[in-house]
């Protein structure tokens, strides 16, 4: 028997969402469909180049936009017959779920968003690597806390200088 | 005989200049990462796209290749040990594969796996290099009218099978579309949806999109839920066996027939091969009983259809340039990027390289029944690594991946903004595969839709009045109508009745 501290990413990916969550995702898909309508309308036409309006920058993505609004409409109606407006979806994941997803959404952005171009990229990935890992060991006990720590710095560390020698001086691209 | 000098030419030029050595490194790489959780074989492909940037596109290609024929295979090995499918393309696989496992059969799966996939991939390069180059010459009558209803009749057919909910893949192949049209457009160079941003007038990068819904959204995924406790077991030996080779050579033939076919269809990709292989076999089956209990021929029908997906997703990039899988999409992405020119035109341009493909993905399939008679015992250890040590490192890639190719800080925060919209759009159950085609075929659509226009003078009847236009609008019809509830029901009742 061995543990494998990895889930499945793709269960569940066939499962319905719940109706009221399709009638709140259609609202959203539909204001962005007449949003992109709305744009590509007010975009130029430049009859006067082209003589017909034909290649007018705003036709195809109206047209895009036209259709996600229908097709919104069409899943919100069908959520809608499904019970999603009066029926509450279960809120999806546990406590433990939403903290782990917000500590590696927040840990990603300070790393991508914050440190990348602002700090050595070998060091940025080394400190983000640590932290993600020594973050989502943390709880795995008291025991072996320290034991995680210190591989988490090393695996930081072989991370940053790994990605530098090979990309930078093996594939000889730019890092950030 | 032209052919077979073409093909000769093709072995020839691919096996130079430590070809052996890149094919090597490429395949293992993406065998890893199809066996872990997680990470799929189009990341794959995006990711190491960033690698290929410094060698030429032979090279690259036979790299990328690699990686995606390595990925497609790896993904069976999670499936069958941990009862995990490393890509969604295994998910057929854990059906039989798992349950042999649990047997003490471990190994004998796994041969199974590595042969099933072995004829895949050959059987379907077969095909590829049949078919290919005389399909690519009849794409040469394509005009506008007819690209419009090709790449149309991708993001449908995607958006009807790729997912299950038809609705939600319209609108994420919709979706894609949309993001395809932001930035300067060709024919008067006005930025659309930029909002006087010069970086997003500059459009949004091909790669940064991709790694970021597949690198950053998959990595969210991933490190969100519980971990599962997963049972292994003691692995005997991984030799395939010669009967179980000449006992269902049926079912290899019709998967691998399946697989390619599917494989062809735009967007479809590997893991409906699968399960269409899969099905059909249990259909054909003497001894259905033993479906989902470990049976060998049902691991063998979902590991060939697979595995034949994979040349069979890359004719249509080489011969019209719309790709057949996701992971085919990203190739065919890193194809342009290399200055490569898929499409009609190559059957013209460089004709000699359809057959360096072909020669490429049998060095693939080579070198991957190497590793799948050798690599088991590291390939368990490499499995069992924590997420919460394997996906910071992901993430570290994805960020090099968005940012190498034009080294703008600017593609990282479109990584992100990808990331995001990958990872909400999958919460709320929108398939991948249909946005990424969007994103993919969004230019070949919006060009050809207003040549045409233009060529026309506004005038839509060509794009129905064409003979090819009017059979692709026929199919693209019909694909849309097989997807609405009540027009498939009367169409099974006739077949019922008939």
């Amino acid at each position: 028997m061995s543990d494998v501290d990895a889930a499945s990413p793709f269960d569940g990916e066939k499962a319905p969402t719940s109706p009221r969550a399709d009638l709140i995702t259609a609202a959203v898909l539909f204001a962005l469909g007449v949003a992109i309508v709305a744009q590509a309308w007010q975009m130029p036409r430049f009859i006067e180049q082209s003589g017909t309006g034909l290649t007018a920058p705003g036709i195809v993505p109206g047209f895009y936009g036209a259709v996600l609004s229908l097709l919104s409409v069409a899943l919100g109606l069908r959520a809608i017959g499904r019970g999603g407006w009066v029926v509450r979806g279960a809120a999806t994941g546990n406590a433990a779920d939403r903290r782990q997803l917000t500590t590696a959404a927040a840990l990603g952005l300070v790393y991508a968003g914050g440190m990348v171009g602002r700090v050595p990229f070998w060091l940025a990935s080394a400190l983000f690597v640590f932290a993600f890992t020594s973050a989502f060991e943390w709880d795995l006990g008291k025991q072996g806390r320290v034991r995680r720590i210190i591989e988490a710095a090393l695996i930081g560390i072989g991370t940053g200088v790994a990605v530098m020698l090979v990309f930078e001086k093996l594939f000889l691209l730019r890092l950030p | 005989m032209d052919a077979l000098n073409n093909l000769a030419g093709g072995f020839a030029h691919v096996l130079g200049g430590g070809a052996i050595f890149h094919a090597l490194w490429a395949t293992l790489i993406g065998i890893i990462i199809g066996a872990l959780p997680g990470l799929t074989a189009t990341m794959g492909v995006a990711l190491l796209t960033t690698l290929t940037f410094g060698m030429g596109p032979d090279k690259a290609m036979l790299v990328l290749i690699c990686v995606y024929v390595g990925a497609i295979y790896g993904g069976s090995r999670s499936a069958i040990l941990l009862n995990i499918p490393g890509t969604p393309a295994s998910a057929a696989s854990t059906l039989d594969g798992f349950p042999l496992a649990r047997q003490g059969l471990a190994g004998r799966a796994m041969g199974i796996s590595t042969t099933g996939s072995w004829f895949g991939t050959l059987f379907g390069t077969l095909i590829l290099a049949l078919f290919a180059p005389s399909f690519g010459e009849f794409a040469l009558q394509f005009g506008s009218y007819e690209m419009f209803w090709v790449a149309l009749f991708g993001i449908v057919i995607a958006g009807s099978l790729s997912g299950g909910d038809a609705l939600k893949g319209y609108i994420a192949g919709f979706i894609g579309l949309f993001v395809a049209t932001i930035g300067q457009e060709t024919n008067h160079a006005y930025p659309r949806f930029a909002f006087g941003n010069g970086d997003l007038a500059g459009g949004l990068g091909l790669l940064p999109v991709l790694v970021g819904v597949f690198g950053v959204a998959e990595v969210l995924s991933a490190m969100r839920g519980p971990a599962v406790k997963a049972v292994s077991s003691k692995i005997d030996s991984v030799i395939p066996r010669i009967r179980d080779v000449t006992q269902y050579w049926k079912t290899i033939l019709r998967s691998g027939a399946l697989g390619t076919f599917i494989g062809a269809m735009p967007g479809l990709g590997e893991d409906i091969a699968a399960w269409t292989s899969y099905a059909a076999a249990k259909r054909a089956s003497k001894e259905r009983e033993k479906y989902g209990k470990g049976s060998i021929e049902g691991l063998m029908a979902a590991e060939t259809g697979e595995s034949a997906c994979v040349p069979g997703a890359i004719i249509p990039v080489l011969t019209l340039a719309v790709p057949g899988s996701a992971p085919a999409a990203v190739l065919m992405a890193a194809m342009m990027i290399h200055g490569l020119n898929p499409g009609p035109m190559l059957a013209i341009t460089a004709p000699e390289f359809i057959y360096q493909i072909v020669a490429m993905l049998v060095v693939a399939d080579m070198v991957k029944m190497f590793y799948g008679l050798v690599l088991v015992r590291p390939l368990l250890w490499i499995l069992l690594i924590p997420r919460s040590r394997l996906m910071p490192i992901v993430f570290v890639l994805c960020t090099v991946g968005a940012f190498a190719i034009t080294s703008r800080l600017f593609d990282i925060w479109v990584m992100l903004g990808a990331g995001l919209l990958g990872f909400v759009l999958r919460e709320f159950r929108f398939p991948m595969a249909p946005l990424v085609l969007g994103i993919v075929l969004g230019d070949l659509l919006d060009k050809n839709l207003l040549r045409g226009l233009v060529l026309s003078g506004g005038d839509l009847t060509p794009f129905f009045t064409r003979p090819i236009s009017m059979g692709l609008c026929a199919l693209t019809l019909l694909a849309a109508a097989w997807s609405i509830p009540g027009l498939s029901g009367i169409f099974r009742r006739k077949r019922a009745v008939a």
